[in-house]
């Protein structure tokens, strides 16, 4: 049986966004505090303060692990809401490409676009003068992205009505995302912060990238893992060949 | 007229159930965006290098 009640789809997301959290916590531990790790020996030795830190090194590790998973399930439940609300509009044949189809878009409006703009930096960059102007671009950016996401669904569905097939639609339907994507790039405004000189840039690249992988690990996992909690374990007996 | 691709019932979503996806991204807010605040300085700190590794404007 394919779930056919919002608590049905809303316990698989759940589950799958507690994968895909592990395995982002995995990423974070293995790929990403390695080059925290150089960032914040870079930070030691610019710091005159001996300020004592909240929290030691080895909590704040576990903190940002335990934050992963969180955040994985919490956006989890949100797609799966989603997921229930616009199931039967989606354009794929089965729940896993339907589940794959807003994995990705998830992906992209969350993780792929805010990075692109305003790339994940490593500690000792952020002006801590600056950081609620950044997080205003960077939260606006998202909802702008959800909105051309969304727009780009309206205008696939208002296609609907003529004799096109579908795919036609479709390639409309990513054109005027990619074409708004782009535009919101174009358009918001530059993060105010310029990289202290002290971070060499190959540091800079490493961890961009190690953050993307992270976000990648947690949206691939989630996709993947929804999607399989969605397809029926057996096929029934009277499609097969 | 061009058919529906594929026929799937629609799953009946409550209005509260976005009351879910409000707690949730809350929820996300609190954990990775929250500055300035005494209560947020423990939350930050603990998720500090969560906030870098996921990309969210920090310092």
């Amino acid at each position: 049986m394919t779930p056919s009640t919002l608590g049905a789809v809303l316990r698989r997301a759940a589950l799958a966004g507690l994968f895909a959290g592990l395995a982002a916590a995995l990423a974070a531990l293995l790929v990403v505090e390695p080059r925290i790790d150089d960032a914040l020996a870079i930070e030691a030795a610019r710091s005159t303060s001996d300020e004592e830190p909240l929290f030691g090194r080895a909590t704040q590790v576990f903190g940002g692990m335990v934050a992963a998973v969180a955040v994985a399930v919490c956006l989890a439940l949100v797609v799966g809401v989603v997921f229930a609300r616009v199931r039967h509009r989606l354009p794929a044949t089965t729940d896993f490409g339907r589940a794959a189809l807003l994995a990705f878009l998830g992906f992209t409006t969350f993780a792929l676009l805010p990075a692109l703009k305003y790339p994940a930096n490593p500690p000792g960059v952020g002006d801590p003068d600056t950081v609620t102007e950044r997080t205003v671009q960077y939260l606006t950016l998202i909802a702008a992205a959800v909105a051309v996401t969304w727009l780009a669904f309206l205008v696939h569905d208002r296609l609907a009505a003529r004799p096109w097939p579908p795919a036609y639609r479709a390639a409309v339907g990513v054109a005027v995302a990619a074409v708004g994507y782009t535009a919101l790039l174009m358009t918001w405004p530059a993060s105010p912060d310029s990289v202290p000189a002290d971070i060499p840039a190959a540091l800079l690249w490493d961890f961009r990238l190690a953050s993307l992988a992270e976000l990648a690990a947690l949206w691939t996992v989630f996709g993947l893992g929804f999607g399989l909690l969605l397809t029926p374990r057996r096929i029934p007996a009277a499609t097969m060949a | 007229m061009a058919a529906p691709e594929v026929s799937v019932t629609a799953i009946r979503v409550p209005v509260t159930a976005w009351l879910i996806v409000a707690f949730a991204l809350l929820a996300v807010f609190v954990l990775l965006q929250l500055n300035s605040t005494a209560f947020a300085e423990q939350i930050h700190e603990f998720t500090h290098d969560g906030r870098h590794a996921l990309g969210v404007p920090c310092h």
